[in-house]
């Protein structure tokens, strides 16, 4: 038999806000333990919580940008349970009025996947666990993270990546959240079932929990599946339970049961009041929104011609299409620019950190001026390339590596003599290729090209020099 | 009807022990406390949901950074602390 | 008159230094908190820097504020920095605040000299001050008697004259019950009125600050002090109209006063007889008496313990040994330490409501107890308003009886629970009210009354408080105890 995974995700996806949700201690990643703690943040008796007002707007900004509806009237609620990170035993969140409601992210094979909710609630210290005893470090209580819950609508390990790697790009895009996995700033649970194709019916569910990279989602749920496949197949059932995820041995294996059962006891938080979003200002935050990668990409592909995967590459990061945006103003063949952008920058900015932050020694203006040199048949593109390393090492405008023997174009005359010269020194070449071997005129180009210090065209070379050999 | 079960699971919530001898003693409280709340059972009531008591909405701070307390001062009353952290041993 | 306004005077005109009398306060503590144990913690260092500071201000011909140097106290459960704060619980035994409690800075910066915490029942739960660590607060009316609860202490403090005024919390009747038991005046201001930052919640909807006075103008002078917003609170509104002060003396002819009968049901003739006698007195002041019915306020009490008991198995949670106060000595496991310190480190009371409070929000009982506890609550609020309609403000027994012997309120958790039957409809609405002595029982114990208040209506209340008080004066009797002025 032939079996369908089924899948959903929730992602908690920390807020790049400066400080805390409920308190104005600092976010920011790491620091020594308990430094970036106040009275509020540890639950002291007697201590209030505040709401952040960036936190709702950011929520929101997640939500417009995943096509959600945005609640008129939210709350925040107690979630009760006894941990050691979690310093007032309950976790302020979202229970039955979330902010945000009904979204979807639609992937490129046309499939929706729906997302159910976004909320926003606030993160747990960390656990040190050394000698057998465990060390509490509070630091990152509190910071603020949304929810996004999908329904189970993946159906296929590779639908999980490219929803993961999107909803980074949109998050990153907004300007919500730096989406590190490895940092921590973006963590998935994955709720895996399978189940006969064409079945309706939806099978036991597993959670998987402790993945941080892309990868190891892929892999563990690629595992997972098997797993419960075989599970079924041996006549077993699959026991609904949260697994962890090994990726020294891409394994899932059972978390240790809580020793509580599950009962949250949820009820409104009576410290905070209720959050009231007009529709005016959700227009305004809409109206405030960048434009979102994917209509960038279409953008790129229809009105500028840019092949569909050099788009891609284009629009991943938002500061790489913005500065190609700024790049190519005044510019007619925008693909110039990103020829340059993929080719010569992208092997400058190796790491994804890197092409993130696209902190490039040559401003997009500098490129603009260069490509107009082209586009004004002022220099040619092999000098220009040549030019572009110089000035993404120095930092330097193009002008300071073009002298004035470069500029301008080699007139008619001259070209006729260079390419008669390589002509006459070259007898085997014109030879060979009067007798066929369209190659050995690459030599010839190259004879011509040195005699003119690249300032040729090579497309006029090869004109000129077809037309002399005859 | 509270049960001896029903005391032993919220207890397990609460986080307390309720020692075996104490356990219908406190049962049987319970169930005269809840006996007493079951009063407002047939109370009638609009249906209409209680927001918080002197409705109030979009109370909020800014986005900008106060100074956290220094480490010392966040562990100072922490019964056990080592290396600047919360220390919960694992057993004495 | 007022004990505030007369201190005042004392240090203004140099009668008295503030030294000397906070010395004698010191030493009427000294002298008279083994029998009636208002203090639990005494902080002399405290109250005699600041007196230190008062006398130097004096001594260079400044002026002070009409707090400025007056010895007061608060409840254990407010956050005093540095010092000890238990909500009289063994679990937070050793806990010094690293941050002051909004009222407490706002008080200590208007110069306000701390004679130390008073006692109170554990984290405020109980009637009589009795489930307290440290034993029960007596009444300095006859100290075989409670102070009542669960301010017991600031309460006996006041009327034993060994603090000017006191700061009580009060979440459903705290302030007022022991104000009514000690032959005082306690005012329960709006829900919102006064920051509850760093008051160590018990259950955060309902609780609020308050004064405990030994009269109206006290009263008056303490919350118009303490009634700011404060952002760090976001439940806090501040006081939404002037000060209460400034019409205290107002005339309050004309005023109805509205008595609604379920408040009658159930309690002792004594009580019944001395607020009917309050009524005349209130009409030979030229207002009106409007009797009218409220049925939802006999659904009070138990919406009040459903809705108190929940909040507070989730604002109790957080002492597990990790971070603050006691820490099981023997254990294996930190889920076995969390258990064993709660286990330990609670008392019977509290540990009975947290057990309640989850009972009533756990899974299959939310619906039933939480949430149409939360809906009559709606209910309740919406009558009183539609009272307000007709009246000025309410006026009701305090307690049905007066204070008990001491160990007579923790034998029947249920019975106990009902003496607090008059008091919890204002903090279900969270409403002003204050308790002011109108009388006392055969054997000489103090009875009380409220005036209740519509929302942020504190001045309207005091005002007519002071108006009685000012032709009911033996009602306010002093008592035996402290430093006499």
């Amino acid at each position: 038999m032939k079996y369908e995974l089924v899948a959903g995700f929730e992602t908690h996806v920390e807020l790049s806000t400066k400080t805390k949700i409920f308190c104005g201690c600092t976010t920011a990643f790491g620091g020594d333990p308990n430094t970036h703690c106040c009275p509020i943040c540890i639950g002291l008796p007697g201590t209030l919580p505040k709401l952040n007002r960036q936190v709702v707007k950011y929520a929101i900004m997640a939500g417009l940008a995943t096509n959600c509806e945005i609640a008129e009237v939210a709350k925040m609620d107690r979630k009760n349970y006894c941990y050691p990170d979690l310093s007032k035993a309950y976790q302020i969140s979202e229970y039955d009025k979330p902010l945000c409601e009904h979204g979807f992210i639609q992937l490129s094979n046309g499939r929706k996947i729906r997302i159910l909710r976004i909320h926003i609630e606030e993160d747990a210290g960390k656990l040190i666990h050394a000698h057998g005893d465990t060390y509490v470090d509070y630091n990152r209580g509190g910071v603020p993270l949304i929810e996004i819950v999908t329904e189970p609508d993946f159906r296929s390990a590779d639908e999980a990546r490219e929803y993961v790697e999107k909803l980074q790009q949109i998050m990153r895009y907004i300007g919500v959240s730096d989406c590190r996995m490895q940092e921590g700033s973006m963590r998935c649970d994955v709720n895996i079932s399978v189940r006969p194709e064409g079945s309706e019916k939806l099978g036991t569910r597993t959670e998987i929990k402790n993945m941080n990279s892309i990868n190891n989602i892929v892999k563990a749920m690629e595992y997972e599946f098997e797993r419960q496949v075989d599970v079924i197949e041996n006549g077993g059932k699959v026991i609904q339970e949260t697994l962890r995820y090994d990726d020294a041995t891409n394994t899932t294996s059972s978390m240790r049961g809580k020793e509580d059962a599950n009962d949250y006891r949820y009820f409104r938080d009576p410290d905070l009041v209720t959050i009231l979003t007009s529709r005016e200002e959700v227009e305004e935050i809409r109206s405030m929104l960048p434009e979102l990668p994917e209509k960038k990409q279409e953008r790129y592909i229809d009105e500028y011609g840019i092949p569909e995967k050099d788009a891609q590459l284009l629009t991943k990061y938002r500061k790489v299409s913005e500065y190609f945006d700024e790049a190519i103003k005044d510019i007619k063949n925008p693909k110039t620019v990103s020829n340059f952008i993929i080719g010569s920058i992208f092997r400058r900015v190796e790491t994804e950190k890197d092409k993130e932050e696209f902190a490039v020694a040559t401003s997009p203006k500098q490129l603009n001026q260069l490509v107009k040199m082209i586009e004004d048949k002022k220099i040619q593109n092999n000098l220009a390339k040549k030019t572009l390393e110089q000035m993404l090492d120095t930092g330097k405008d193009c002008t300071a590596f073009i002298d004035e023997s470069d500029l301008g174009g080699i007139d008619d005359s001259a070209l006729t003599s260079m390419c008669q010269s390589a002509i006459d020194s070259n007898p085997n070449a014109v030879a060979d290729f009067k007798s066929g071997k369209e190659k050995a005129l690459m030599a010839l180009l190259g004879n011509v090209m040195k005699q003119s210090r690249g300032k040729a065209d090579a497309q006029s070379v090869k004109a000129k020099l077809i037309e002399l050999i005859g | 009807m509270v049960t001896r079960e029903d005391i032993e699971n919220i207890a397990i919530l609460s986080k307390l022990f309720v020692a075996e001898e104490d356990l219908d003693k406190l049962t049987e409280q319970m169930q005269e406390i809840v006996e007493f709340a079951d009063a407002i059972n047939n109370a009638p009531d609009s249906g209409e949901e209680f927001d918080n008591i002197n409705n109030l909405s979009n109370v909020f701070r800014e986005d900008v950074v106060v100074e956290s307390f220094p480490s010392e001062e966040i562990l100072k009353n922490a019964p056990e602390q080592a290396e600047d952290h919360f220390l919960v041993r694992n057993h004495t | 008159m007022s004990i505030i306004k007369k201190i005042h005077d004392m240090l203004s005109s140099k009668e008295i230094s503030c030294k000397e009398l906070t010395e004698q306060y010191l030493s009427e503590i000294d002298k008279s908190n083994g029998e009636l144990n208002a203090y639990v913690n005494i902080t002399p260092e405290v109250a005699l820097e600041q007196a230190q500071k008062v006398d130097e201000k004096l001594a260079k011909g400044e002026e002070i504020g009409m707090l400025e140097g007056v010895p007061m106290t608060l409840k254990d459960n407010m956050s005093t920095k540095g010092i000890e704060t238990t909500c009289c619980s063994k679990i937070l035994t050793g806990y010094k605040p690293i941050y002051n409690a909004t009222v407490w800075d706002n008080l200590e910066s208007k110069g306000a000299v701390l004679l130390g915490k008073t006692n109170m029942d554990e984290f405020a739960m109980g009637s009589s001050c009795e489930t307290s660590y440290f034993g029960g607060a007596t009444n300095p009316f006859n100290t075989k008697h409670c102070a009542g609860g669960s301010s017991g202490g600031g309460a006996s403090a006041v009327s034993g004259n060994i603090a000017a005024y006191a700061l009580g919390s009060d979440t459903g009747g705290s302030i007022r019950q022991p104000a009514s038991f000690c032959g005082i005046v306690g005012l329960k201001p709006t829900y919102g009125a006064v920051s509850r930052y760093g008051l160590i919640a018990y259950a955060s909807s309902l609780d609020q600050i308050g004064p405990i006075t030994k009269t109206v103008e006290d009263a008056s002078i303490v919350f118009d002090a303490i009634s700011d917003y404060d952002p760090k609170d976001s439940t806090s509104q501040g006081r939404q109209k002037g000060l209460t002060y400034d019409t205290i003396n107002n005339d309050i002819k004309g005023m109805k006063i509205g008595i609604a009968r379920e408040y009658l049901e159930g309690i002792r003739d004594d009580v019944k007889e001395a607020l009917l006698n309050a009524t005349k007195v209130y009409e030979s002041l030229g207002a009106e008496i409007v009797y009218f019915d409220m049925p939802a306020i006999k659904y009070a009490l138990p919406v009040y313990y459903i809705i108190a008991c929940a909040e507070a198995s989730s604002n109790l949670g957080r002492y597990d040994g990790i971070r603050y106060g006691f820490k099981a000595e023997h254990y294996n496991g930190t889920h076995d330490m969390m258990c064993r310190t709660r286990s330990e480190g609670f008392g019977e009371e509290v540990k009975r409501r947290i057990l309640l409070g989850t009972y009533v929000l756990s899974a299959g009982y939310y619906d039933a107890y939480y949430k149409k506890a939360q809906n009559l609550r709606g209910t309740i609020l919406k009558a009183f308003n539609d009272a307000f309609l007709n009246c000025d403000f309410i006026l009701a027994p305090t307690v049905p009886m007066t204070a008990f012997e001491m160990g007579h309120a923790v034998s029947d958790p249920v019975e106990t629970y009902l003496t607090d039957i008059c008091t919890v409809p204002v903090n279900i609405a969270g409403l002003p009210a204050v308790s002011i002595p109108c009388g006392f029982n055969a054997k000489g114990m103090p009875i009380g009354m409220q005036l209740i208040g519509n929302k942020f209506e504190e001045a309207k209340i005091l005002n007519a408080a002071n108006m009685y008080e000012k032709v009911a004066k033996e009602n306010f009797k002093d008592t035996k105890w402290g430093v006499k002025l």
